[in-house]
């Protein structure tokens, strides 16, 4: 994170920087360290260029380190070696140090560093040439010698003599291009011989410590070597110019002297006039020189210069030189040279240069009139633009790339004569950069911004876990189900939690959810119904519909016992495959019985309604409570009833062959009949019901050879054909064995009959009544005293039951215990 | 001849064309009024131009004719209006009042219409080149004679200088020995006292306008 930070802040500074480079000041350029020099190895000194200054003061700083610290330094001196220079003095120079120099400019708006310059003390070292050479001839024995003598090099704080030079001396005659060079040694004076007489040499000398590189040559000496007496040479008359069209100065450059002193006259006369006359003023131009004022100087005409130099010897005079004062006029460069950027609104941005004449012009009088061209080219440019201005001191400039530095320098000339005057001084513009760039960089700074925002986020983020996230985004509250325990969801028990639901044993190891399939099927048996199938023996018609009704309220009453699961939900697997066809049959081949049956349903229901009244509910109730496999066996015998009572009527004939059936089963009857009556033995039951199962079977397999299902009504008085469909086993009951346990639970005055059937068939849905009197051996002493609350709880439940089929009423008799309440069930599934 | 008449003929179209340019400010939407300031600008340029145009000839016809020394140094060099006193130096032209001043440059190009029209004729052997640049300069100094007389009236109307100058204009041209000075002298001699002569009349134009109007961009 830190790192980050840290390489982000110069991109940061950098945008900034640019963007204040965007104003017409800017940074200054960088410096450029040129050299550094020691003069005697124990001091040095370094000098450097500056770049522009960006319109604005600028201070240079130089800093430098050692090689052998990290410790960074600032110049002790700036002041003894010049400017842009730094002097390193005896206590700062460490001769075995390499220094580490850098510049720094700095103004107000930033700073730029030059490169960094490694100094060597040793390496740098380089004396200053010596000085005061002088020659002198001498004669000694009839042999002309050259006697020269100088100086060793002046040094500042040092004792010059602690130093010892080594000395080159060098001569040639002036005309010849090749010097001869002679080692001197530590010594400042030389005897040179083997001189030509007549001819005139030119000396130098140098010098250089035990270290380090020669110094340059000294300024140069002539001497002639006397031929005999000679007067001086002939001057030249180098140039003449007048600055400002009114004054004029001429320079000459002296020849050799001949050996004696010298002296120079200038004369000049003018045009049309025979007088010569002297140079009016020797100084003020300086040395070789001369200065006519205004009175002297006189235009459109014609001056003839020569200067005469004159020792004792004799005189020389130079070639005589032709000056038009109108046409050597050469101006000072223009003054005043500023730079500025407008920025109109809506417009690009241009550039006004504003400048003024040389102070010595008067252009006011219109003497002088002066024109002007300046030029200009980008700071790393090779190439000058030069563009002419005219008489203007001021030009606009439009066309320049944008966020470039430009140099610019304006020089100026006399209208139609003269020559042009020096360039001004280096001046320096930045121009800013597009606005549309502008804009750029803004976008590019907020971008770079966010991002880091986005970066600093994103790591606190990890570094502290996910209280940010969960501050930023609390949790969204999960679904919350009425009656789901979320404690429940919390412990993520799916047992438990579906448990809950209403399957305990939800893991397909269970039978709920073969349950609900079968219920799902038992929906599906519509479709079978169209199909009629003979084999499907007319039990399970019966049966069919009890499955459904139990499924409806058996989801938790099965999965409660779970003992009897496996039988329970076989069943329901396996009626909806034969469900209701015999019903079909029944509706075709019987429709008046089919009727009858529905009266008889009806009937049946008012009994039902009687025995709510009279608390039969809770008999019939706690069937469906009961653990044991009771419950569908009420069921069937009811149903069977219920087609016992249908069949009464139409099929008499089928009935032997049920008998038939009947009989077979009745050596099971005994088995179940004890079952009832004992409810202790229930367990046993179990047993016994699977072994009645198989049993059942083999009647099933009967049957259907049979083909007499619904023929038994004859038997109706005497047997309860409990049945089961095809695969289950049908369970035939003795009725009379009951008979005398159901009348206690039965309304008095019904008879058996109807009192153990209620079957309605009704659209494909079938009701049975259970038979009350086998149900309810156990159930009955509960009953009894449940009965007043019961009869409440009955009558609201009425409501509902009138709305209903009668089935549901029906069922609600077998079923109706407090525990399941089937009538809550049957008119959500209608 | 006929070429002489030709050049006539474009000399007259061209002191044509600079009266209009006098009258009339070209570009604009009609001719107007123009101020002594126009005028004297248009003048001190077409001086201008004729100095440029003496220069470029001194210089064609000093190759031309390679001097046989230093030519500049040649003692007997005399212009013929030489005689002619005119301010050597900027505080004598601003002392010199200006009616003088005004009738010394009038004075001027009136000495030269004569010998350059003569140059013009008797230099045919001169390069194309040089000859049509003498007979410009000879038709440029006609029109800037005209100019000036134009300025002069003006200056005059405006009570800027007196009308004392009138009579002296004539009566001094008379008087200058133009014809057998101008004979005497070499052709770069005569071209470079021509040079010469109309710079100075460039120069005291200028100083002439900015003695008369000081605010006007002097």
């Amino acid at each position: 994170m830190k790192q980050k930070l840290t390489s982000s802040v110069p991109i940061i500074l950098l945008l900034a920087l640019t963007a204040v480079g965007l104003t017409g000041q800017s940074y200054p350029g960088k410096p450029k360290i040129i050299r550094c020099r020691s003069l005697e190895k124990e001091t040095f000194s370094c000098w450097w260029k500056p770049g522009s200054d960006g319109g604005l003061p600028t201070n240079y700083t130089l800093f430098y380190s050692k090689d052998s610290e990290e410790k960074i330094y600032e110049c002790p001196d700036y002041r003894t070696s010049g400017p842009n220079s730094c002097y390193f003095d005896k206590n700062h120079t460490n001769p075995w140090t390499t220094y580490n120099i850098t510049v720094v400019a700095t103004n107000e708006i930033g700073s730029n560093s030059s490169d960094p310059q490694y100094v060597d003390v040793t390496s740098i070292v380089q004396p200053d040439a010596p000085v005061n050479l002088s020659l002198e001839t001498k004669t000694s024995a009839n042999t002309m010698y050259l006697w020269a003598k100088w100086s060793p090099p002046p040094l500042d704080n040092v004792s010059s003599n602690s130093h010892v030079y080594h000395y080159e001396l060098r001569l040639k005659p002036e005309e010849k291009e090749e010097w001869e060079t002679v080692s001197v040694g530590v010594q400042t004076q030389y005897k040179v011989i083997r001189l030509q007489a007549g001819v005139k040499y030119v000396v130098q000398v140098r010098c250089m410590l035990d270290l380090g590189e020669w110094s340059e040559w000294s300024s140069e000496r002539c001497i002639q070597i006397p031929n005999g007496e000679s007067p001086p040479e002939k001057p030249t008359i180098i140039k003449c110019r007048s600055p400002e069209k009114e004054t004029f100065t001429c320079w000459w450059k002296p020849g050799s002297d001949g050996g004696y002193p010298t002296n120079y006259t200038l004369l000049y006369s003018k045009e049309g006039e025979e007088q010569v006359y002297e140079c009016p003023d020797y100084r003020t131009a300086g040395p070789n020189s001369c200065y006519f004022d205004k009175k002297h100087t006189s235009f459109w005409t014609i001056y003839n210069i020569t200067v005469r130099a004159t020792n004792e010897m004799g005189s020389n005079i130079s070639d005589p030189h032709y000056v038009d004062v109108t046409y050597i006029v050469q101006p000072d460069p223009p003054v005043n040279v500023t730079l500025e950027l407008k920025k109109p609104i809506n417009r690009k941005p241009y550039l006004v240069l504003t400048w003024c004449p040389p102070p010595l012009a008067d252009v006011r009088s219109g003497w002088l009139t002066l024109e002007y061209e300046l030029r200009l080219k980008p700071e790393e440019g090779e190439e000058w633009e030069t563009i002419f201005v005219g008489q203007q001191t001021q030009y606009k400039m439009f066309s320049l790339n944008p966020g470039k530095k430009y140099i610019v320098q304006i020089h100026c000339k006399p209208d139609h004569h003269g020559s042009w005057s020096e360039w001004s001084s280096e001046n320096y513009i930045q121009i800013p950069t597009d606005f549309r760039v502008k804009d750029m960089v803004v976008w590019i700074v907020v971008g770079v911004l966010s991002s880091l925002i986005c970066l600093i986020m994103s790591w606190t983020m990890v570094l502290k876990g996910y209280r940010m996230i969960a501050f930023i985004l609390p949790p969204v509250p999960g679904p919350k189900i009425k009656g789901i325990d979320t404690h429940l969801l919390e412990t993520g028990k799916s047992e438990e939690l579906l448990s809950a639901l209403g399957c305990h044993g939800f893991p397909p190891t269970s039978d709920c959810e073969e349950l609900l399939i079968e219920y799902l099927e038992v929906e599906d048996s519509e479709d079978q119904q169209l199909m009629p199938s003979h084999t499907n023996g007319h039990p399970s018609k019966n049966a069919k519909m009890i499955p459904k009704e139990t499924d409806s309220d058996s989801g938790r009453g099965s999965c409660d016992s779970p003992s009897l699961l496996s039988e329970k939900c076989r069943e329901c697997r396996a009626l909806p495959s034969t469900l209701q066809t015999p019903d079909v049959r029944d509706v075709q081949e019987n429709k008046g019985g089919k009727r009858s049956g529905e009266t008889q349903c009806i009937v049946s229901e008012q009994k039902v309604l009687l025995f709510n009244n009279e608390s039969t509910k809770s008999s019939t109730w706690p069937a469906a409570q009961l653990p044991n496999n009771q419950p569908p066996v009420f069921a069937y015998h009811s149903t069977v009833d219920a087609h016992k009572i249908t069949l009464n009527t139409t099929n008499v004939n089928i009935a032997p062959v049920l008998v038939g059936n009947e009989e077979k089963h009745q050596s099971q009857f005994p088995i179940t009949d004890t079952v009832h009556n004992d409810m202790e033995k229930q367990r046993e039951m179990e047993n016994l019901h699977s072994k009645t199962d198989q049993t059942t079977v083999q009647v099933k397999q009967n049957r259907p050879n049979d083909k007499s299902p619904f023929l038994n009504p004859k038997l109706m008085d005497y047997v309860e054909v409990h049945k089961v469909r095809q695969d289950e086993p049908a369970v035939l009951l003795k009725h009379k064995e009951n008979s005398g346990k159901t009348k206690k639970y039965t309304v008095p005055g019904t008879s058996k009959e109807y009192t153990k059937v209620s079957t309605v068939v009704d659209h494909n849905i079938l009701v049975l009544m259970p038979d009350s009197c086998i149900q309810h051996t156990s159930v009955s002493q509960e009953a009894a005293t449940e009965m007043s609350p019961n009869l409440q709880q009955g009558q609201a439940e009425k409501n509902m039951s009138y709305c209903l089929t009668p089935p549901s009423e029906c069922i609600r008799e077998t079923n109706g215990s407090e525990y399941m309440d089937p009538s809550s069930f049957m008119p959500s599934f209608k | 001849m006929a070429t002489a008449r030709a050049a006539g003929r474009a000399g007259a179209a061209a002191a044509l064309a600079l009266l209009w340019l006098l009258v009339c400010a070209p570009g604009e939407a009609g001719c107007r009024l123009l101020t002594v300031a126009d005028l004297f600008d248009r003048v001190i340029r077409h001086s201008g131009r004729i100095h440029s145009l003496s220069t470029a000839l001194y210089a064609e016809l000093e190759k031309h004719f390679p001097p046989r020394d230093n030519e500049l140094g040649k003692p007997a060099r005399k212009c013929h209006t030489s005689g002619m006193l005119t301010p050597n130096g900027k505080e004598y032209a601003q002392k010199i009042p200006r009616e003088e001043l005004t009738h010394l440059i009038l004075k001027l190009l009136q000495a030269w219409k004569e010998p350059l029209s003569h140059f013009n004729q008797h230099h045919q052997e001169l390069p194309d080149d040089s000859l049509s640049k003498a007979k410009q300069i000879s038709n440029m100094v006609h029109e800037l004679s005209t100019g000036v007389e134009k300025v002069t009236e003006k200056m005059q109307s405006m009570g800027m200088i007196s009308n004392s100058l009138n009579g002296m204009a004539s009566s001094e041209a008379t008087g200058l020995s133009i014809g057998n000075e101008a004979d005497m002298m070499s052709d770069s001699d005569f071209i470079h006292c021509f040079r010469r002569d109309s710079n100075k009349v460039q120069s005291y134009l200028k100083i002439l306008k900015c003695r008369i109007m000081p605010e006007n961009s002097c």
